[in-house]
């Protein structure tokens, strides 16, 4: 790591996303750093995207706090936050839009902003409010851009019919593009930022202000441009959509990474061994022959078939487990789900951002 | 093409589409006229050609540098830069692009204005076209000088300007007077005023837009 102040290379650990302390032995200056995140490497390595603490002030507000991590090529990083996390201004700095205040942003081996032009030639963006000089047609804004990036006009045409075939929008071609609504035109800035077959494609809020089903289309789209090789980066308030679609995941709060990984490593922080989750094919009419169990703390009913048993720590073991299971089915209930309870991703985010307000 | 080229185009497309370039090719010259014929008998005696020109000089700027201010402002507002930032071209060439297509259409507008009065006052007059073209060559020059500086601060007041409102009120306070700097070799009878006309002209546009350039380049989006 170098120092921002002398320059000179320091070395610094602690564990991946860690937020660490650290002291110039040169000058003496200190500051505080987030260590890059599992498998990000100094080069870009096999990774398409590197940031590496990255950092943004507006004025006095600190925006994003040394923010580190990698993407790999193909994969699909859905990235959540609450209101002025900092998605945006993650999402700005990787495209050029702002200038960073410390840290780096390395895009497939360039960085931002020294290779801008380079990196412009591979990215595709969807701004979170899309707008278009209200004067052009679809037609006309769409070979602009794929002009301006390059294409040639005969490419630009076949890419056109088959986005707009692909987004069900053929018939808007010649529309003005004040005179789509707000759905069509969110569906153009997809279209424009996939004309050029960008490598990486970066998307603030894809799926904001589209109906159920074109949301469904888009997010399949998604699905079918990561499987052909492109990374994509998108942020969204909507939990489920990145569940259905993000390989990995980051959960940004205050302007700092809380979590990075796939779900499932997500959730091994919260996934508690000592409260069970039960669901049983009918309702339960009572429950205290589970509470009866020795070792079990309490009986928790979420639902008419679904009990939550926390255990108490002293006593959770496999015997006791047994001893449940043993009970439900003498009860004459047939178990359909008998697990450790793990959170969904909606139960995952509230965690994580309530961990930092608490804290 | 490049980038710059594709821009330009685009620009005066827009122009055209959304018929600013009616207003000023047929709006200049017509107000020229109709001031010429409709005047009182305070302009009587004074050639069109010439009435054409300070037309020209006193509105043409004026609208240059409200139409690039207001479009770069609103433009800036709506956010729809974006697309333009994140391909692979120069954020000069953007603003650089406006600020060509916004002078060829006030220039060709003046030209137009400027035609038009020459051909009334040559079939309306003794005097011949010589007469009338040295008449009117000085305010010509001085015109396009004008409308190239007012364009110029009309491209810095709209990179600097938060809202339409103050972009206005800039334009009103500082482009008029801007603008009006290479009439001063005229207006103090300076010896070779054309050619001083011309040189103000042509600096204070290029340091105008410099700055405009400088500070668009450094402009968080």
């Amino acid at each position: 790591m170098r120092c921002p102040s002398c320059g000179s290379v320091q070395s610094v650990s602690g564990s991946p996303l860690e937020s660490v302390e650290v002291v110039c032995a040169t000058c003496g200056k200190k500051g505080r750093v987030s260590l890059p995140a599992e498998g990000s490497s100094r080069d870009t390595g096999n990774n398409l995207v590197v940031l590496e603490n990255l950092t943004k002030r507006y004025k006095h507000l600190l925006a994003l706090d040394h923010v580190s991590f990698s993407l790999k090529p193909g994969e699909v990083f859905g990235y959540i936050g609450p209101n002025g996390a900092g998605k945006t201004t993650t999402i700005k700095l990787m495209v050029g839009l702002l200038s960073e205040d410390e840290g780096r942003c390395l895009i497939d081996g360039f960085e931002m902003p020294k290779d801008k032009i380079n990196i412009h030639r591979l990215i595709g963006y969807l701004p979170q409010n899309v707008s278009f000089q209200s004067w052009r047609t679809v037609d006309h804004a769409l070979f602009s851009f794929g002009r301006l990036s390059g294409m040639s006009d005969e490419k630009i045409e076949q890419r056109i019919v088959e986005l707009l075939k692909l987004f069900e929008l053929s018939h808007v071609r010649e529309k003005k593009v004040s005179e789509l609504s707000g759905g069509m035109m969110q569906k153009i800035g997809l279209v424009q930022a996939l004309l050029h077959e960008p490598k990486l494609l970066i998307l603030d809020e894809p799926l904001a202000g589209l109906d159920p089903e074109s949301r469904f289309k888009v997010k399949e789209i998604i699905k079918k441009i990561s499987r052909q090789g492109t990374t994509v980066f998108f942020s969204s308030h909507i939990l489920s959509d990145v569940q259905d679609i993000a390989s990995r995941i980051g959960i940004l709060n205050y302007g700092h990474i809380e979590a990075f990984g796939t779900l499932e490593q997500l959730k091994q922080k919260f996934v508690s061994k000592h409260v069970l989750e039960l669901e049983v094919d009918h309702s339960f009419s009572d429950v205290s022959f589970l509470s009866s169990v020795s070792g079990v703390d309490s009986v928790e009913k979420i639902k008419d078939n679904v009990v939550r048993i926390h255990m108490r720590k002293e006593d959770d073991s496999d015997e006791l487990r047994n001893k449940l299971l043993v009970s439900v089915l003498e009860a004459g209930f047939k178990v359909r789900k008998f697990a450790p309870l793990s959170p969904n991703l909606d139960e995952l985010y509230q965690a994580y951002v309530a961990v930092e307000v608490n804290a | 093409m490049n980038s710059f080229s594709l821009l330009f185009l685009d620009e005066l497309k827009g122009f055209y589409k959304s018929k600013v370039m009616v207003f000023l090719w047929v709006g200049l010259p017509l107000l020229a006229i109709l001031l010429h014929y409709g005047s009182s008998s305070d302009l009587d005696g004074i050639p069109l050609s010439l009435l054409s020109s300070l037309l020209v000089s006193s509105i043409g700027g004026t609208l240059a540098s409200a139409m690039l201010a207001v479009s770069i402002i609103h433009e800036k507002e709506r956010r729809t830069y974006d697309l333009f930032l994140i391909r692979p071209l120069q954020r000069w060439e953007l603003m650089l692009s406006k600020f060509c297509a916004v002078y060829l259409c006030v220039g060709i507008a003046s030209v137009l204005a400027i035609v038009l009065g020459v051909v009334v006052d040559v079939m309306q007059s003794p005097l011949g076209f010589e007469a009338v073209f040295e008449m009117i060559a000085e305010p010509f020059v001085l015109s396009l000088a004008m409308t190239g500086i007012a364009s110029a601060a009309g491209v810095l007041i709209g990179v600097v300007s938060p809202s339409v409102l103050v972009g206005v009120i800039l334009v009103i306070y500082i482009g008029g007077n801007v603008s009006s700097l290479p009439s001063l070799p005229l207006v103090f009878g300076m010896e070779n005023s054309t050619a001083l006309v011309v040189g103000a002209g042509v600096v204070a546009t290029v340091l105008l837009l410099y700055l405009s350039v400088y500070l668009f380049n450094k402009k968080q989006f």
